[in-house]
């Protein structure tokens, strides 16, 4: 499904991927971990289309498509969805607003008709329900006001709606309780099938105690340095990511 | 009893679909009303001096169905207009006014419309003003309120289209309890040139103000926003808000803000505050990482951007029609029909 190889991406001039190579099959689910400033986050926006990153070398294939040389919105449409480490706050724009715009627009481009209010309201308490959000949240402001874990909430939500077949989850963990953990990965393994795909970037394993990956990878200095079964990750979590850096 | 109804030869030309039935219409020709004079539900009006403008006189039995002022500027007079419009409401009376200025041409009009209202004790004004022109008009308003005791206004002007569009406010806030609600909010494009000059004025103590003016200008439009808050020694626990937030299409738009404070007296409490800034990349990416195209996503920051200045627009009725207009302007979709140069839909 994904494809990466040999990924160099910098900003500003500093490099911050030093050749990537990463491959995603439908079905599975893969982890990225990583200490801070290896890239995780960097990996992400890059997949997804973020501006500001500079691609100086290599390539992603999803679905056979040239990722990199699409705009975010068509990477979207095409079943690509990132998952915010922080989302943002859009006040004046409802969530039930802002989603329908974003469930209409695939609509489009799979040549369906936009759905009706009914449908979609009854389609949104559905997803809603996944990830036990309240559904007063809906006629808020996109994010405006809510916790930590309200948000990474509303972004397993929007996944939800949305249905994606790559999904990339940058750090949804981070900032959680363990009952918002739960709900998220809850989330997460209703919305799995054999047909999608996930890729998990976090920087704990406590969150693969609930959704269990595949594939560990460990990335370091903008290059994935490691890459195992779901013991990597108790690796990490046990002796550190100096001990698998120093031995590699 | 006389009914406010269309005239007859502007209803030919055109038909204003404000939602609501029981609107009460009230056309203005460029400057004559096109009645004598009507009394009913508690509403007098009549001509101003020398024929031209309106005088309205509200009293308490005024039912809460709208008034909608429409004010067109016709092929019959291309010259400079001026005229006064005084407009009083009783103590006690409550009224809902929409103020509509249309062109039925795309001449180089240009109009003045002093508008005097006054705003007996405990009186309850809800004042809409919508400046729909073209790319060529000026148009200037003047307007003045006063406020006796316990009185209220909720006033709203929105600069949809016009070429030049300058408005004058000053609020006198001239008995306690007084509070004033005043919103504007200002979209240009091309060349166009829109300023508010606010002025709330505060007389007397216990008196409360709140000013939120926002605008989006985009091409090489030009705004103006200069708003002051006068205090007077003596209006203790004086209570002021002012607020304007503006955001920049392109590099070449223009907005000049002055926000400013004159305070006289020592036990109140008063802010202001303004902001400049363009569309928001993070805001952008985010919907645009949902399979929102680039420029709905700009479209949809915007209207997300006007959204708390809508939203005080009290009748709901009104305020998804101006949502909608609000949507089709930024959209550029003012596509005009062969008869009509109103940008209403």
């Amino acid at each position: 499904m994904l494809t990466i190889k040999d990924l160099y991406v910098s900003i500003e001039g500093r490099e911050i991927l030093s050749g990537v190579n990463l491959s995603v099959n439908a079905g599975e689910i893969h982890a990225i971990m990583g200490p801070n400033g290896s890239g995780k986050s960097t990996l992400a926006a890059v997949l997804a289309g973020r501006e500001t990153f500079t691609v100086t070398r290599g390539t992603a294939l999803y679905k056979g498509v040239d990722l990199l040389a699409l705009p975010p919105e068509e990477r979207a449409r095409l079943g690509l969805f990132l998952g915010f480490q922080y989302p943002v706050e859009i006040p004046g724009l409802t969530s039930v607003n802002f989603m329908k715009a974003a469930v209409n627009e695939q609509r489009k481009y799979k040549n369906l008709p936009p759905l009706s209010s009914g449908e979609f309201l009854k389609l949104m308490r559905q997803k809603m329900a996944v990830v036990e959000m309240d559904p007063s949240f809906v006629g808020r402001g996109v994010n405006v006001g809510f916790s930590g874990g309200e948000k990474k909430r509303n972004e397993i939500f929007q996944m939800a709606m949305l249905e994606p077949q790559l999904a990339i989850l940058d750090e949804t963990d981070s900032g959680l309780d363990v009952d918002a953990l739960r709900v998220v990965a809850n989330g997460v393994n209703t919305l799995k099938t054999k047909d999608n795909a996930f890729v998990v970037i976090t920087h704990y394993q406590r969150l693969l105690d609930y959704i269990v990956p595949d594939v560990v990878h460990v990335l370091y200095k903008g290059r994935i340095i490691k890459s195992g079964s779901k013991e990597l990750a108790l690796e990490v979590e046990n002796k550190g990511y100096d001990h698998i850096i120093n031995k590699e | 009893m006389k009914e406010y109804t269309y005239i007859p030869e502007v209803q030919r030309i055109f038909t204003c679909t404000v939602p609501g039935e029981n609107i009460r219409q009230v056309f203005l020709v460029d400057g004559i009303l096109q009645e004598e004079e009507n009394r009913a539900d508690g509403v007098f009006l009549t001509r101003g001096p020398e024929g031209k403008g309106l005088l309205l006189n509200i009293n308490k039995d005024c039912t809460d169905r709208p008034i909608q002022i429409i004010s067109v500027r016709s092929e019959n007079l291309p010259q400079p207009l001026e005229f006064s419009n005084t407009w009083m409401l009783e103590p006690g009376a409550k009224a809902q006014i929409i103020v509509c200025d249309h062109t039925l041409k795309e001449y180089l009009y240009s109009t003045l419309r002093f508008s005097n209202i006054i705003l007996g004790e405990g009186a309850h004004l809800d004042i809409l003003f919508m400046q729909n022109e073209h790319g060529r008009s000026r148009y200037r308003l003047d307007l003045n309120v006063e406020l006796k005791k316990n009185a209220r206004l909720n006033c709203h002007i929105l600069s949809l289209y016009g070429g030049t569009i300058q408005n004058k406010v000053q609020v006198h806030l001239l008995g306690p309890g007084a509070a004033c609600y005043l919103d504007g909010l200002y979209l240009a494009d091309c060349e166009q040139n829109t300023e508010y000059h606010i002025a709330v004025k505060h007389h007397s103590p216990n008196c409360h103000s709140s000013q939120l003016f926002k605008g989006i200008l985009d091409n090489q439009a030009k705004a103006l926003f200069n708003g002051i808050i006068y205090v007077a020694p003596g209006a203790q626990k004086t209570e002021a808000l002012q607020a304007n937030h503006n955001l920049l299409l392109t590099n070449d738009a223009k907005i000049t803000t002055q926000p400013q404070l004159e305070i006289y007296a020592d036990d109140v409490k008063c802010s202001h505050g303004a902001t400049i800034g363009r569309l928001d990349e993070q805001v952008l990416f985010y919907m645009r990482s949902r399979g929102i195209p680039l420029a709905e996503a700009q479209m949809m920051q915007q209207m997300a951007f006007v959204q708390d200045v809508l939203k005080h627009v009290p009748n709901p009725a009104i305020r998804s029609r101006l949502e909608k207009m609000v949507e089709s302007r930024l959209r550029g979709e003012f596509t005009k029909c062969a008869h009509c140069t109103m940008h209403c839909c």
